[in-house]
C-alpha cells in the first residue's frame, strides 16, 4: 500500500535512480499539488474582471490541457544528464514515466484528471455548443497520446528528433 | 443537455471505469521460460572448472620478476639488463629531482587523498598541475584523472551518447575501445591512417544526413585518433584530419599518450610537430604514465569543453584523486621538460639510429615511424597460428634477456580487442640509452633473430 504512492526516491540525497523523470509523478504530495495548482489556475482566471464563469471554466480546461500536452507529450528527454548515456533522449515525459510500464497509478491519475475537469467544465458551461467543441477537441488532444498504442508514435515524423 | 453530449460523457465514464480496473503491464513482453524449459537448461548445465586447462607456457604462468625500479638498468629474474621495454621516454622515472619532489610531497601530504575530487580530494598540487599542464599545452584549461586508462575511457562517454556517431581508427588502443563501448554511440571504424577511407565514411554519413536533416541536427559526430599509435608506432596525418573536420563538421578527439613529451619542438605533442593551432583540436587527452613518469592522465582544451568533464567524467567524479606525491612528481617532470627542450631532439636522433640499425633483420620487420620511440618488431612471415608466433617471439625475447637486453611482447586481451594486432615485440627507446647500448641492442636482436628464426 505504502509503496503505491509517495517518495520512494530520496529527494535531495544520493539515490540510485537512473532517470528521476520516471519516478517524479509518484513522489509524495505531487498529486495533491497538481490538483491544487489547477484550483489556483481556476481562481486566478476567475479573478479577471468582465469574464463570465463559463468562459473561465473553458479557459481553465483549455489552458490545463495545453500545458499537459506541452509538458507531457511534446518536451523530450531530460533537463539533466543521466548515467544511461541518453536512453530517454527521444522520449516524452509520458513515455518515460515508470520506464514505459502502462496503466500505473500515476498514469491513471493523469488520465482521469482531464476527464473530471471536462465533466465540470461541461456542467458549468451549460452544454453550450461552441464551448463543447473547444473542450472536446482539447480533451481528445490530451487523451489520445496517452493510449498505449501511441507509445513512441510520432505522426508524420513531427517531434521525432 | 444535448444527447450527443450525454453519450460522450457516458463513454468517458466507461473509460474511467476501465482505467481503474486495468492492470499494469510492460509493453515489450519478455518470453519467460516455462518450468520444463528451465529444468532442461538446469540439467544440461556443466560447471566450468575453477582452473581452466592451460598449457604450461601460458604467459600468465611464466612471468618475469623485476627487482627494483624499472629504470634504465632493470634487474629481471636476478639478471641485470638494459631496459628496452618500459615507456620511460625521457628517463624521468629515476630522475633525482623528480624523486625529491615526490618525497617532499609525501612528507607534506601523506600518501593518498582518500576522496574523489568533489569530496575533499582536491589538493593545491592538483590545481597547480592542471594549471601547469594548461599553460604548457597552451590551452585554456586541463583536467587531471588518477588513472591513465580511465582518462580517455571517461572522456569519450562524457560527450558522445547514444545516437551519436564516432569515426575511429582501427588501430585505436584498448582504452579508446572501452571508452567507445561505454559511450553506446554508433562506431564507424576506418582503416588505419587511411584518410580516403575516412572520407568515404564521412561522405556516406553526409548523404544520410541530407536524407534526414532533422535527425542530423541532433547527432554529434566525433573523430577519435591517436597522435602516436601504441599498436603500430605510426603517426596520424593530422593536417588532413583537420581539413576533413572542417569539411564534414566533426569534432576531433586526439589521444596523445605516446606523443606527449616526445613529438614537437618543446614536447607539446603532435600538434606542435605538424604546426597546427591547438584550437583546431577539440580535446587532447594524454596519460602521464609515459613521458611524465607519473601516474594518471589529463585532458586539455577549451574551458567550455573541459569544464563539462568535471561533472560528467566518470573517472573524475567517482574515483579517488591523484595522490599528491605523484602530482608533485609530474609538476617537477614538467619543469624538467621545459628546462631542457633539446632532450626531444636527442630522443628523435636515438630513434632514427635504432630504426636504421634494425632494418634488414632476417625474419623480422620494423613496424613504426622512424621518429617513434615505441615501435614493433613483427614476424615477416607468420607461421599461420598466433600461438606459434607468440612462442617464437617469446623465444627471441628470452634469449635477448639472457644477453642483457630486456624486451617485451606487446600483450593484448585477445578476446576483447576489436581489431587484434599481429603479435610483435615492442621496443622502446629512451633518452637514457647511450649510442653503444643502442648498437648492442640492435646487434643482439639481429643475432638472436638469426638463431631463432632460421
Amino acid at each position: 500500500e505504502r509503496q503505491e504512492r509517495g517518495g520512494r526516491m530520496n529527494v535531495g540525497t544520493a539515490h540510485s535512480e537512473v532517470n528521476p523523470n520516471t519516478r517524479v509523478m509518484n513522489s509524495r504530495g505531487i498529486w495533491l499539488s497538481y490538483v491544487l495548482a489547477i484550483g489556483l489556475l481556476h481562481v486566478v482566471l476567475l479573478s479577471i474582471p468582465f469574464v463570465s464563469v463559463p468562459v473561465v471554466w473553458t479557459l481553465t480546461n483549455l489552458i490545463h490541457n495545453m500545458g499537459m500536452y506541452i509538458f507531457l507529450h511534446t518536451v523530450k528527454g531530460t533537463p539533466f544528464e543521466t548515467p544511461d548515456q541518453g536512453k530517454a533522449r527521444l522520449l516524452t515525459h509520458w513515455e518515460q514515466m515508470d520506464y514505459g510500464v502502462q496503466f500505473t497509478a500515476s498514469r491513471k491519475f493523469l488520465t482521469i484528471t482531464p476527464i473530471v475537469l471536462y465533466f465540470l467544465t461541461s456542467f458549468y458551461t451549460k452544454y453550450d455548443q461552441i464551448h463543447f467543441v473547444l473542450n472536446t477537441v482539447s480533451l481528445m488532444s490530451v487523451l489520445i497520446p496517452k493510449l498505449p498504442q501511441l507509445h513512441g508514435v510520432r505522426i508524420f515524423g513531427i517531434n521525432k528528433y | 443537455a444535448p444527447a450527443y453530449h450525454l453519450i460522450l460523457e457516458g463513454i468517458l465514464i466507461l473509460w474511467i471505469i476501465r482505467l481503474l480496473f486495468s492492470k499494469t503491464y510492460k509493453l515489450q513482453e519478455r518470453s519467460d521460460l516455462t518450468v520444463k524449459e528451465k529444468e532442461e537448461l538446469i540439467e544440461e548445465w556443466q560447471p566450468e572448472p575453477l582452473v581452466p586447462p592451460v598449457s604450461k607456457d601460458h604467459p600468465a604462468l611464466n612471468y618475469n620478476i623485476v627487482s627494483g625500479p624499472p629504470s634504465h638498468n632493470i634487474v629481471v629474474n636476478g639478471k641485470e639488463c638494459i631496459n628496452f621495454a618500459s615507456f620511460n621516454f625521457l628517463g624521468l622515472l629515476d630522475n633525482p629531482r623528480v624523486k625529491a619532489a615526490a618525497l617532499a610531497s609525501l612528507k607534506k601530504y601523506g600518501v593518498g587523498t582518500c576522496g574523489p575530487r568533489g569530496f575533499y580530494g582536491t589538493f593545491d598540487v592538483h590545481l597547480d598541475l592542471e594549471d601547469r599542464l594548461a599553460k604548457f599545452m597552451k590551452t585554456e584549461e586541463a583536467i587531471i584523472y588518477s588513472y591513465g586508462f580511465a582518462t580517455i575511457a571517461s572522456a569519450i562517454p562524457a560527450y558522445s551518447k547514444r545516437g551519436d556517431i564516432v569515426f575511429v581508427d582501427r588501430a585505436a588502443c584498448f582504452a579508446i575501445q572501452k571508452g567507445l563501448q561505454a559511450s553506446r554511440s554508433d562506431i564507424k571504424l576506418f582503416k588505419h591512417n587511411d584518410m580516403a577511407d575516412l572520407e568515404r565514411l564521412l561522405k556516406e554519413q553526409e548523404i544520410e544526413d541530407q536524407k534526414n536533416p532533422r535527425k542530423a541536427r541532433v547527432t554529434r559526430r566525433f573523430i577519435v585518433v591517436e597522435g602516436l599509435y601504441m599498436n603500430t608506432g605510426t603517426l596520424c596525418p593530422l593536417p588532413e584530419l583537420v581539413k576533413l573536420k572542417y569539411k564534414y563538421k566533426a569534432r576531433i578527439f586526439l589521444e596523445e599518450s605516446l606523443s606527449f613529451g616526445v613529438l614537437g619542438e618543446h614536447g607539446r605533442g603532435i600538434t606542435e610537430h605538424f604546426g597546427i593551432s591547438i584550437d583546431d583540436i577539440d580535446l587532447i587527452s594524454a596519460n602521464m604514465e609515459n613521458s611524465l613518469a607519473s601516474i594518471g592522465g589529463f585532458c586539455c582544451g577549451r574551458s567550455f569543453v573541459i569544464d563539462h568533464q568535471r561533472l560528467s567524467g566518470q573517472g573524475y567524479c567517482f574515483s579517488a584523486s591523484l595522490p599528491p606525491l605523484l602530482a608533485a612528481a609530474a609538476i617537477e617532470a614538467l619543469n624538467i621538460m621545459e628546462e631542457n627542450p633539446d632532450t626531444f631532439v636527442v630522443l628523435k636522433e636515438k630513434c632514427k639510429q635504432i630504426h636504421k640499425a634494425l632494418q634488414g633483420i632476417s625474419g623480422l620487420k620494423v613496424v613504426g615511424e622512424s621518429i617513434s620511440p615505441a615501435f614493433h618488431l613483427q614476424l615477416k612471415e607468420s607461421t599461420g597460428s598466433r600461438e606459434k608466433d607468440v612462442k617464437l617471439l617469446q623465444e627471441i625475447v628470452s634469449q635477448c634477456m639472457n644477453r642483457g637486453i630486456a624486451l617485451t611482447q606487446a600483450r593484448y586481451l585477445e578476446k576483447e580487442e576489436k581489431c587484434l594486432p599481429p603479435p610483435s615485440i615492442r621496443v622502446v627507446v629512451t633518452v637514457e640509452q647511450t649510442e653503444e647500448e643502442l648498437e648492442k641492442a640492435a646487434s643482439t636482436i639481429k643475432e638472436v633473430a638469426q638463431d631463432v628464426l632460421l
